[in-house]
């Protein structure tokens, strides 16, 4: 093989670089998709509810266009108002707009029932302004849909329509409102905006993180490696699997996704590490072989070969868990991960070597020998001294450690409002903020109730429920018909007659009551909450909370409810689908990982050719878990679309740290028998490379911190916390374990991997006593 | 609609969806128009029977506004509504109330359009003469093709402000009084927006009979 690489170096070199540029050229023509509900298999009962849902009233989701003026209710405001509605009711794709200038109240006045619009006329005085306040105070039903309590800020609701795509309209919105010439003084809010900013903030992350993650192992890889040879051929492996796997994107006909923005994440944490073990190991075996390319690469290939190899399948085989997941783009995800480390995996076989042999220098080789790794000699004696001397009482830390962290595990919420992606100091989060607080919220739950609508008992069940919720927390506005019913009987009836604010008993009279209102409002009025057929009602539920905990709530109350209505009940809209969204999350999620413990195990059982190396193995990847998860639980971080993702990271991470201390124990305990020897030589030699890469993933990590995404930033951190916990988990707890219980699986008669290498590597490394303890670090 | 002295009629309305499904109304009309340019109108739904008997009471005043009463016999209350917009839908169908009445001339600025008197076909733009007129009316723009032996209208169309056509209303039949003058008695209006189509067709017309004015009371509304 290596006879094969020095031979074809140069082609290799080349096909890896072409083949790798041909998929990186496909990238910019990914297309992204924001749409979580497109994350989610259309089979899901709460998609096909909303679907059946919007066949009938129109989509679901709301576009909220937000005025503020802290001088409050002005005839200037309102007539900047009402240009920008006459301009937005001009755009293609809005299919209704509510405004001051169109919502209507019902009202009897002078013996008269008016439907009236709640602003008639622009006030042309003060007098006029005082007497249109009052107005829009007294009429806090139809008011509180378009006005703040306090009349500084005021809405446009807009429902989109599928002629247009949601992209175009939004463009026909800004232009709308630059034109107003009040730009400042607009915001927007609703869903379709949370999309078009996180179109806008992935390729915005993608653009600046990706780059800057990179940017930053370089660095650290520079320190820690000594040269720019050596840190360019990781490096490149990282590049080229990375844009080879998001090139596989546009070529499935995939689209990039929030969670997509994993793939490289996932692939920086784990593709450089073969080609910095092969890297790092390379000079010295260079310069034990005086230059010889040929015969340096084949002792490389032979000493870490197997162990990469093993490493990478583990890897992909975790990943893969994925597959299995509810949510759409996680199973791509897991794919496009998988594929990636596959081609990190044949590219540090093929082309590192090749690319090795092509720079091979013997002067920069023993250059490099004396500047390699972060930490001294004496650090690694000194872990190793620790280790040996107290395994219990690294166990026994390790232990408490865990039961900690499991108790915060039972404290772990887990987060589907898309609004939460954004910091605090978002224009999205504070228009947000203004449309949870004073207009209901724009998140909404919708049940559309089949049956005869105006039988006064399905009414009356309508209106049972519409009153349940409105007492609900969380529930900012609940729009249905019965509410529209109860408003008609204040225009019919006074305040002492028996039918006022009620609904009425009989079908006719009920009937009777829409054609009363049909003669004086309009019934596209009433469009999103009663069908024209009159056998379908809408129950639009606003949520100023949307929170997963509140939309189970209500979702139960609905169900309780529905009990009573005398009609078949179906339960969708966005909130909805979120809802289900979080369940599938967790429900995918716990599946993937013990998809992927279950083959971590029998891929290290196999490897180790021993059930206790496969468990043993394990302990560091679930231990790892478990902190993850605990933290979480403990630091209010919830589980979210990426941060549910992250236990893919570690997977990857935690095997491969895992196989490769556990494998250089195995060569070392070949060469001396002596386990605590063989410990602290296993430790000083590959605890430095594991140590290298834990680090250098970690500082690649840390430029999430600038991601535009709150979630994609706690992940940065988590991933922190996550490796460090494998890399406590390999360099301590698995040494620790070993020493303590000794298990036979380490021990390995015959080893054919065992090199000449490593009779120079006390020398190489550290000095030992006869007794184990260091005596000083190599000269 | 041109009405004449006085009218009785059974009312046909029939509005179809998008989708196809179909709701009937049946109603009873009885109008009188008198010297000074008012027309009293008596409105009972017929059917379906969860509204049967329901009324509308409407005097239309040339010089100030309008009048309705509507009798909900269900609650037994009689109620009176305020004026509505000409542009508002006529009995939630896709005609305006402005279809169903006739509109003062004053109010619109006309002129033939190209091609008009040829093919034995007038074809007539109306222009409301001011935005006020435009919002009470509910269109920008109308055209309508008549007939130039008879002066019968044939169709005409609607335009919003932008200048895009957003309704068409499609004259299929028309009868003619004992006074020679015309009656549509059949028309469709497709609402070019939303998909709906409404048609009303008139039967058991009787036109220039005479009606009491009694009828046109609120007593005469609540029976």
């Amino acid at each position: 093989m290596s006879r094969l690489i020095i031979k074809y170096r140069w082609l290799i070199i080349s096909m890896c670089f072409t083949g790798g540029l041909f998929f990186i050229l496909l990238i910019p023509s990914a297309r992204t998709d924001p749409d979580m509900r497109n994350y989610i298999p259309g089979n899901m009962p709460s998609v096909m509810s909303t679907d059946s849902i919007e066949e009938v009233f129109g989509f679901q989701d709301m576009m909220l266009v937000l005025y503020s003026d802290s001088s409050g209710l002005t005839s200037e405001g309102l007539e900047i108002l009402r240009k920008t509605e006459a301009g937005l009711k001009e755009l293609n794709g809005i299919s209704s707009v509510i405004s001051p200038f169109n919502i209507r109240t019902i009202k009897s006045e002078d013996g008269m029932m008016a439907a009236e619009r709640l602003v008639e006329e622009i006030p042309a005085n003060d007098a006029e302004t005082d007497d249109l306040k009052k107005k829009i105070l007294e009429n806090s039903y139809a008011a509180s849909a378009v006005f703040s309590p306090d009349l500084k800020t005021s809405v446009i609701t807009l429902t989109l329509s599928e002629k247009t795509t949601e992209n175009k309209i939004l463009e026909g919105i800004d232009s709308v409102i630059a034109a107003s010439g009040n730009e400042h003084k607009f915001s927007i809010g609703g869903l379709p905006a949370v999309r078009r900013y996180i179109m806008k903030d992935v390729r915005k992350d993608a653009f600046i993180i990706v780059p800057a993650a990179l940017f930053i192992m370089l660095m650290v890889l520079r320190i820690s490696l000594g040269s720019w040879k050596n840190v360019l051929t990781p490096f490149t492996v990282v590049a080229l699997a990375t844009g080879i796997s998001i090139g596989l994107i546009p070529l499935l006909g995939w689209k990039i996704s929030i969670i997509s923005l994993l793939i490289p994440v996932i692939l920086i944490a784990v593709a450089n590490n073969y080609g910095i073990y092969l890297a790092s190991l390379y000079d010295r075996i260079n310069r034990k072989n005086n230059g010889s390319a040929q015969s340096t690469i084949a002792e490389l290939l032979k000493l870490l070969k197997t162990p990469i190899l093993y490493s990478g399948l583990t890897t992909i085989a975790g990943l893969l868990g994925l597959v299995i997941h509810s949510i759409i783009p996680a199973r791509q995800v897991g794919i496009l991960a998988s594929t990636g480390v596959a081609i990190a995996l044949l590219l540090s076989l093929f082309m590192v070597p090749a690319m090795l042999s092509v720079s091979n220098s013997r002067d920069n080789a023993t250059k490099i020998t004396k500047t390699a790794g972060i930490f001294p000699e004496s650090f690694w004696v000194r872990i190793s001294d620790i280790i040996t001397t107290h395994p219990g009482k690294i166990l026994i830390a390790t232990g408490a450690i865990i039961l900690i962290f499991m108790a915060g595990i039972l404290r772990i919420r887990t987060d589907t409002n898309q609004e939460h992606f954004f910091p605090e100091n978002h224009p999205l989060r504070k228009a947000s903020e203004i449309i949870n607080t004073n207009f209901g919220g724009s998140q909404t739950i919708s049940v559309m109730i089949t049956g005869d609508i105006k039988d006064p008992q399905v009414m009356k069940g309508i209106d049972r429920l519409t009153t349940r919720i409105e007492a609900e927390k969380g529930a900012g506005k609940v729009f249905s018909i019965s509410a529209a019913v109860r408003e008609m009987t204040k225009a019919v009836y006074t305040r002492e007659e028996d039918g006022y604010n009620s609904i009425p008993d009989s079908r006719e009279a009920i009937a009777q009551l829409f054609e009363l209102y049909y003669m004086s409002g309009d019934s596209e009025d009433f469009k999103q909450l009663l069908n024209p057929e009159n056998d379908k009602a809408n129950i639009l539920i606003r949520l100023s909370v949307p929170e997963h905990e509140v939309i189970e709530r209500i979702k139960g109350i609905i169900k309780e409810s529905a009990k009573d209505i005398p009609a078949r009940v179906t339960t969708g809209g966005y909130a909805v689908i979120m809802s289900d969204f979080t369940g599938s999350l967790v429900k995918g999620q716990v599946f993937s990982l013990v998809f992927a413990l279950v083959a971590v195990f029998l891929l290290l059982s196999l490897v180790f050719r021993s059930f206790k190396g496969g468990l043993t193995g394990s302990v560091p990847l679930a231990a790892s878990i478990i902190i993850l998860f605990g933290f979480m639980g403990f630091t209010g971080i919830a589980i979210d679309p990426a941060t549910a993702l992250l236990s893919s990271v570690m997977i990857g991470v935690g095997v491969d740290f895992t196989i490769q201390y556990i494998w250089r124990l195995r060569i070392e305990l070949a060469e001396e028998n002596n386990i605590k020897s063989a410990t602290r030589a296993a430790l000083t030699s590959i605890g430095q490379s594991i140590m290298t890469n834990a680090l250098t993933v970690m500082a690649g990590f840390s430029a999430l911190i600038f991601s535009g995404f709150t979630s994609i930033r706690f992940f940065g951190y988590l991933v922190v916390i996550s490796i460090a916990s494998c890399l406590a988990g390999a360099l301590l707890t698995i040494p620790a374990l070993i020493l303590k219980f000794n298990p036979s699986f380490v021990r390995v008669k015959d080893y054919n991997q065992k090199t000449d290498i490593y009779e120079n590597k006390v020398s190489d490394s550290a000095t030992f006593s006869a007794d184990g303890k260091s005596i000083g670090p190599a000269a | 609609m041109t009405l004449l002295g006085s009218f009785k009629a059974t009312l046909n309305l029939t509005i179809t969806e998008k989708n196809g499904s179909v709701r009937s109304r049946v109603i009873s009309m009885a109008s009188k128009s008198y010297p000074d340019g008012t027309e009293k109108r008596l409105i009972k739904f017929l059917e379906p029977a969860d509204v049967r008997g329901t009324g509308m009471l409407i005097t239309d005043y040339k010089t100030s506004s309008d009048e309705m009463w509507i009798y909900l016999p269900a609650l037994k209350k009689t109620r009176r509504i305020a004026a509505t917009e000409q542009g508002r839908n006529f009995m939630n169908s896709e005609f305006s109330n402005y279809d169903m009445s006739s509109p003062a001339l004053s109010d619109f600025k006309s002129r033939h359009l190209e091609g008009s008197g040829q093919n034995n076909q007038w074809i007539i733009e109306s222009i409301p003469v001011n935005p006020d007129k435009i919002s009470e009316y509910g269109f920008s723009r109308k055209v309508s093709y008549f007939t130039i032996d008879g002066y019968r209208v044939k169709k005409m169309e609607f335009f919003d402000r932008n200048g895009n056509m957003f309704k068409t209303i499609e004259v299929m039949d028309l009868k003619q009084g004992d006074n020679g003058k015309y009656i549509i008695s059949e028309m469709k209006s497709s609402n070019l927006l939303n998909g709906r189509s409404s048609v009303i067709k008139f039967t058991n017309i009787s036109m220039n009979t005479p009606v009491e004015d009694s009828l046109f009371s609120l007593q005469s509304l609540e029976q």
